[in-house]
This record gives C-alpha cells, sequence and structure tokens, in this order.
C-alpha cells in the first residue's frame, strides 16, 4: 500500500517532479523558446547601448553602461518572467490537479523556481563573457545586491499569486499583463539611473516598487550610484500586503481553483 | 471507511443551482468494492471525484483515512513535449518514488502498454488508444487502497481490452473500487455494494444487485 508521508515530504516531491517537468517542457517546446530566453537580454543590452551611442554619443559614465544594463535587465527580466509564467499556470496545469498532492499553488512555487534557476544561468554566462571580455564588474556590496534579488524573487511571487488567483476567474488580466510590463520596465529604472531625472519625476517614479528593487540592486552594485531615493519601508509594506492578500485569496478560492 | 458529514454539492447553472447532493450524511465501510449509478448528468462522475478528494463539496465534509487513486485511464495529465517515458517519471516523482522503484515501474508499464518504440517518442505522436493504454499501466502500477474507475475499461483494441481486464481483476484482489459504470455486468462482476444517484439523493444498498434494481426501476 501507498505509505504515508508527511505532508512537508509531499510538497518536496511534487516541487521535485514540477521543477523538472516544466524544465524539460521549456527545452522541448521548440529551440527557438530556449534560445530568445537566453538571447533576449543580450538583445536588450544591445539596443540601449545604441540607443544611448545614438543620442548622447559615448560620453564616459563612472561606470560601464553594458554592465549597469546587465545587471538591470537580469532583474527586471527575472521579475516579468515570473509574474507572467505564473499569472498563466494554474489554467496551464489544470490537468494535474487530479493528482491530489498537487496544489494549484505548487504549480506557481515551481515555476518560480525555474525562473530564479534560468537567471541564475543568465547570470553566469554574463560573468563568464564579463570576466573573458574584461568588462569592469566591481561590486560594491555582494550581499546587499544578493539580498535585493531575493526580495525581488519574494515580491514577484506575491505580486503573481495575486494576480494568478484573480486571473483564474476574470480571463482578460492576463493577457493585460503582457502589454503593462513593457511599460513597466520603462518606469522602473532598467536602463538609467533615477538619479539623472528631476526631482519631479523622480517623485513620481519611486512610488513604483519595482523602481525601488532597481535602484537598490543599481545603487549596491556600483561604487558611484546609491539607494538614497529608495524607501525600504515602502517595498517591504508592498510585499507584505501582496503576500497576505496572495495567500488569503488563495486559501479561500482553493478549491474553487482546482475545479475551474 | 469514508465518511461523509452533511454534504451539499451543487453547480450553478444559468436558470439556478443544480443540486448533485443536498445535505447528505452517511458512512461507507472499508473494504468494499463500490458501484456508482444513476442517469446520465445526474453526478455520478463527481461524486466519484469527491470521494477520492480531488474535488470538493461545498458545503460539508468528506472524509477518509485510504488514499485514492486519480480517475484510471486518465490521460489529461500528460505533456505532449515529453516522451512516454518521461511522462511516467513525472508520476512517479509526484508519489516520491526512488529511483529503484522509478526503474520497476517504468519497466512494468513499458511492458503492459505494449508501445515498444512509441515509449521513447513524444506523447503527441500517440493515437488516443495508445495514450489510453500508456495511462492505464501506470495506474495498475501504483498501490492505492481505492482505484478510482470512470467507465475506462474498454480501452485500445480487443486483445488489450481483454488483457486489461485480467490485470484489473489481479489488481483488486488486494484494493478496492470506486466504479462508475453503466455497464451492470460489469457491476455485478466486480462491486459489492452500490450507490444509486437520483435527484439530489444518494441510496446506498450493501448488495450491489439491490442498487441495480433500485436503478433499473428509476429507468422505468
Amino acid at each position: 500500500m501507498i505509505k504515508k508521508r508527511s505532508s512537508f515530504k509531499i510538497f518536496l516531491a511534487v516541487q521535485h517532479a514540477l521543477f523538472l517537468r516544466e524544465l524539460s517542457m521549456r527545452f522541448s517546446s521548440g529551440r527557438m523558446g530556449m534560445f530568445w530566453t537566453f538571447f533576449e537580454p543580450f538583445f536588450q543590452i544591445f539596443i540601449f547601448v545604441l540607443i544611448k551611442m545614438a543620442l548622447f554619443g559615448s560620453s564616459e559614465n563612472s561606470f560601464d553602461f553594458a554592465v549597469f544594463l546587465a545587471l538591470n535587465f537580469t532583474a527586471f527580466n527575472m521579475f516579468k518572467n515570473i509574474v507572467i509564467k505564473s499569472t498563466a499556470s494554474f489554467k496551464a496545469n489544470k490537468a494535474l490537479f487530479l493528482y491530489k498532492q498537487v496544489k494549484p499553488i505548487d504549480t506557481i512555487i515551481a515555476r518560480t523556481m525555474v525562473e530564479v534557476f534560468i537567471t541564475s544561468i543568465i547570470i553566469l554566462i554574463f560573468l563568464f563573457l564579463g570576466f573573458y571580455f574584461d568588462f569592469d564588474m566591481q561590486v560594491e556590496d555582494l550581499t546587499m545586491v544578493s539580498l535585493g534579488f531575493l526580495w525581488l524573487i519574494v515580491f514577484a511571487f506575491a505580486f503573481s499569486l495575486v494576480v494568478a488567483v484573480v486571473n483564474a476567474f476574470i480571463d482578460s488580466i492576463g493577457k493585460l499583463l503582457g502589454f503593462l510590463m513593457t511599460g513597466l520596465m520603462f518606469a522602473s529604472a532598467v536602463f538609467y539611473s533615477m538619479n539623472r531625472l528631476p526631482i519631479e519625476v523622480q517623485n513620481l517614479l519611486m512610488y513604483n516598487p519595482v523602481a525601488n528593487f532597481m535602484e537598490m540592486i543599481h545603487g549596491y552594485y556600483f561604487e558611484t550610484l546609491d539607494d538614497r531615493l529608495v524607501s525600504y519601508n515602502y517595498i517591504f509594506l508592498w510585499t507584505i500586503i501582496l503576500l497576505y492578500m496572495g495567500l488569503w485569496l488563495y486559501i479561500k478560492l482553493e478549491k474553487r481553483i482546482i475545479s475551474i | 471507511m469514508i465518511k461523509l458529514d452533511r454534504v451539499t454539492k451543487y453547480f450553478r447553472t444559468k436558470t439556478g443551482k443544480k443540486y448533485i447532493l443536498k445535505d447528505v450524511s452517511m458512512v461507507i465501510p472499508s473494504d468494499k468494492n463500490i458501484g456508482i449509478l444513476g442517469r446520465n448528468g445526474t453526478g455520478k462522475s463527481t461524486i466519484m471525484r469527491m470521494l477520492g478528494q480531488i474535488e470538493f463539496p461545498n458545503r460539508g465534509k468528506i472524509t477518509s483515512d485510504k488514499s485514492f487513486s486519480w480517475p484510471l485511464g486518465l490521460s489529461g495529465g500528460f505533456v505532449g513535449n515529453m516522451t512516454g517515458r518521461a511522462n511516467v517519471k513525472f508520476v512517479c516523482r509526484l508519489y516520491g518514488k526512488s529511483k529503484k522503484e522509478i526503474d520497476e515501474i517504468i519497466n512494468y508499464v513499458k511492458d503492459f502498454s505494449e508501445l515498444n518504440d512509441y515509449f521513447d517518442m513524444p506523447i503527441k505522436t500517440y493515437s488516443s488508444g495508445m495514450k489510453s493504454r500508456l495511462s492505464f499501466g501506470l495506474s495498475l502500477s501504483f498501490d492505492f487502497d481505492y482505484l478510482l474507475i470512470d467507465e475506462t475499461l474498454s480501452v485500445g483494441d480487443a486483445n488489450f481490452r481483454k488483457k486489461s481486464k485480467m490485470a484489473l481483476m489481479k489488481k483488486i484482489e488486494n484494493c478496492h473500487v470506486l466504479l462508475v459504470s453503466h455497464d451492470m455486468g460489469t457491476l455485478r462482476d466486480i462491486c459489492d455494494v452500490g450507490i444509486v444517484v437520483n435527484n439530489g439523493k444518494i441510496h446506498y444498498f450493501d448488495d450491489i444487485n439491490r442498487a441495480i434494481d433500485e436503478y433499473a426501476s428509476i429507468n422505468k
């Protein structure tokens, strides 16, 4: 007979299975999909370096602009992909809820982990290329940069949980999200640093929590930038409220999500 | 033992709530093969899935200390881009099987399903009969207290049907079934007790023949 397992053991087994499944789905869904995953950040960096050269010529920054872009796009793409992939995961994995140990939230956790894994590979590729081509990749405070990334993962998870639950009942939300993400990128200090902008614009844009994360991450990465515009209380509140709201909605609606 | 405690289940339709169960309390004793009977659309499958705890009542509680399989012969959880082998591995991992156990299950399923080379090809190249064979073999290779079966005893060609029925009969010597079927012969062969579903009520009979008689009288 099936042996009784503790719920944590079941959770680990389910995560292990889902993680490998998601990964092999990603690798097997046509070579273009995988290629684009790894090529996208290079493409983004290339475009924005070109734009900058066209607008400002090769005016010297106090830091390497390509490294700046690589850092920011890695973080922002991770956020974007966690949200977009997780949002669709209830419907995409509906058939799996027939295995009663698979709970809808498991699929979001697994997809988040897959994105984190892919991001780590991209970081490794960037590091390798950076050392090989001798870019200036000096980090001011590695611990705080890592903390920024970890916090961003939690924030992205909380955000996608809320959106995923809502999306399970209101279809159009997910479709809107892809469109909103492009706008969010422009408002999130991804290819510029906040301190270059006028004060009024700064004040407005810093209401965007993702911009706070970006400022935190590149503020601690580069000696010449800082995190003085970041409000840690503000993003802490966002994280806690989204997490609470997401889990509360999820617990209320889990059984209905299983039988959508 | 499966215990239902004031269970209510309904679906919302345009004309109002359609009840499948209305405030039902009962206890189904252990060690019985259970047949579920009822006309189309009365909610037999839903009740089977609720007893197997993959669907939930709107009110009330269903509890049991037994383990239940997924609905037998179901191929919805397979990923088209992955091979039969990879899909089997996935389900094994869900149940926390060790590497050795996974190898054993893979060999069994490969052997049972007679898919040969197709076993290592993506599921999207399978015919529906081949998919059912794979999932049927997979269901049989796990040890549950209860197997959930939803009218899927007839998969594949005549040869495979015979083989799968035999394998199933051998399997249920060691476990029990929750069977939804319209085929009275199968119900008589396999089940000990019966549940008849009708108009938001269910009737439990501790003899399958009496359940079949009741079902016949409903159909008059």
